[in-house]
């Protein structure tokens, strides 16, 4: 494969979260996501118990890596920051790091320009985050065993076995 | 790529549904998401264009539950089957772990399938995935309908791997849930692969055949090209990394401002918040001498003011005495003019003659007279 699995230790977590409540206080935005560019959410903070981040996360990874294609085609490397306007809730999206997407949703509470300047701080202090784990992911246990496959395998058979 | 959360206790696997334009993709997942308990389901979110065409990608979450500790999900892609739409299509293959390929069985699309077919190998090579680690299975789907290639056919042509294959009816959900369990379980023992490589070798027996999709000379280049700094130990990657900076700087010289731009940056930062910081002091300075100012042009107004009444008032009194004064002139005119009326009045011809006594006397005379005619 292209690349290893992705994966993320509490204490990472608790790191990331510590910068995006920051970024949150500083920027008076409504949440943050950090999300990877395949879709996968890696963590959240602020208000999104109305959202459902998921599809939110799949959805922004996919603007995203469509916006890049736009980028190649019109001959630049990656526009890093993207920006959405609605009437109430904006959404500001910028690249952290190789792989992974900062995701700041804020109202008019506060500004564009107090927004990009928290994500760009914010975004370099997740970035070095990112990168010590990516060093440090060697040392890890492996999470998956076969045990893990075969009670994944009954719970298959379980959910979808009326449905044959 | 397979994703392990361990701060939500989460495993997240990404399984894309390919094939050529109306083979039945989509109708996969609308099928999942009808059947799928509702505990295990998450929306189905599909961007298609007006005529129920998928434009990038359909997208359904699904969470099988706590495994060994762990929320469990699997993420179901479909990509745009129409040959125009690649560029959708192959950014939906980014961090795939697990492929299914839906064919269409009807003897007319068979050109169709190889079609796609060698799309989806040519993507994955871009990308720089080796074909035989990737999970992937075979659909052949709308079985019940006629002029259907045979399986055999189909397996010669699309699937000279031998990879695992299902027959369907996607519309009344025939083998589809097979299809699903199937590629899942193959993407999870992929997972423990990676994370226990010992066991690797069992896997590749299970999933994938020596036959491999030949690609283009070239591109072998590039996945070589690709794959080597990824072996290389991490000091080594770094000090390419410098080396690849250091080359860049001395061939454009923009990257190198930029570059320069980038380190002074912060440097900038910290002297434009000393600025600001100065700035915001000299404010209030200004704003505190400029309130004192405030302040005694007040007191200066005030004291204008109540000079300005005192003039008003002494110049409204001296009106009034003035007015005083000149009122009994006035007075002593319109008397004369009384007086003068009066004597105009009385020295007038008409009312001298009304006032004669001869006039009273005239009255009583006909009075009188008016008496004794009565008599």
């Amino acid at each position: 494969m292209q690349e290893d699995n992705l994966i993320i230790y509490e204490d990472e977590i608790e790191k990331i979260d510590r910068a995006l409540i920051k970024l949150i206080k500083g920027a008076e935005a409504k949440c943050a996501l950090l999300v990877d560019k395949d879709g996968h959410l890696i963590t959240r903070q602020g208000f999104t118990h109305s959202l459902d981040t998921t599809a939110l996360a799949v959805l922004l990874a996919g603007s995203f890596a469509s916006t890049r294609e736009i980028a190649r085609l019109v001959g630049e490397p990656e526009f890093s920051v993207l920006f959405h306007q609605g009437k109430r809730d904006h959404i500001h999206i910028s690249l952290v790091g190789e792989r992974s997407i900062l995701v700041i949703i804020f109202d008019d509470r506060t500004t564009i320009g107090m927004v990009r300047l928290y994500a760009k701080e914010c975004g370099e202090e997740l970035a070095s985050i990112l990168v010590q784990a990516l060093q440090g992911k060697k040392k890890s246990e492996p999470a998956i065993d076969s045990d893990f496959t075969a009670s994944a395998e009954d719970r298959l058979n379980d959910i979808f076995k009326d449905e044959n | 790529m397979v994703s392990i959360n361990y701060a939500f206790r989460e495993i997240c696997c990404k399984i894309v549904y390919y094939g050529p334009g109306l083979s039945g993709k989509t109708t996969n997942l609308i099928y999942i998401h009808k059947k799928a308990p509702s505990q295990t389901k998450g929306e189905l979110i599909s961007l298609a264009t007006d005529a129920d065409r998928t434009l990038y990608f359909d997208f359904l979450p699904l969470d099988i539950g706590q495994v060994q500790g762990f929320s469990t999900k699997f993420q179901l892609y479909t990509v745009p089957g129409q040959v125009y739409y690649n560029a959708t299509r192959k950014l939906v293959l980014r961090g795939v772990d697990g492929l299914v390929f839906v064919a269409d069985s009807q003897a007319a699309k068979l050109e169709e399938n190889i079609e796609s077919m060698h799309n989806l190998m040519e993507n994955l090579e871009e990308y720089g995935y080796v074909l035989e680690e990737l999970p992937m299975i075979m659909q052949y789907n709308k079985r019940d309908l006629e002029e259907v290639s045979s399986i055999e056919e189909l397996e010669r042509v699309l699937n000279p791997r031998g990879l695992l294959y299902f027959e369907a009816v996607a519309v009344k959900g025939v083998g589809i849930f097979d299809t699903l369990k199937c590629v899942s379980k193959l993407v999870l023992e992929k997972a423990r692969g990676k994370s226990e490589p010992e066991e690797k070798k069992e896997l590749v027996s299970v999933v994938a055949q020596p036959k491999v999709f030949v690609p283009p000379s070239a591109r072998k280049e590039e996945l070589e090209l690709k794959s080597v700094p990824e072996k290389v130990s991490e000091s080594e990657v770094l000090e390419e990394r410098a080396e690849k900076e250091l080359e860049k700087a001395e061939s454009v010289d923009k990257v190198e401002e930029v570059e320069q731009v980038e380190q002074i940056k912060p440097i900038e930062k910290a002297e434009k918040v000393e600025k600001i910081e100065k700035m915001e002091e000299a404010e209030r300075v200004e704003r505190e001498e400029k309130i004192e100012e405030v302040e005694k042009l007040k007191e200066k107004t005030l004291i204008q003011s109540q000079s300005e009444i005192k003039r008003e008032t002494l110049e409204a009194k001296k009106a009034l005495e003035k007015e005083i004064l000149e009122q009994p002139a006035e007075v002593a005119t319109t008397e004369k003019t009384k007086h003068f009326l009066q004597e105009k009045i009385i020295t007038s011809p008409m009312l001298k003659q009304k006032k004669t006594k001869s006039a009273w006397g005239g009255f009583l005379w006909r009075w009188i007279e008016k008496i004794a005619g009565r008599r």
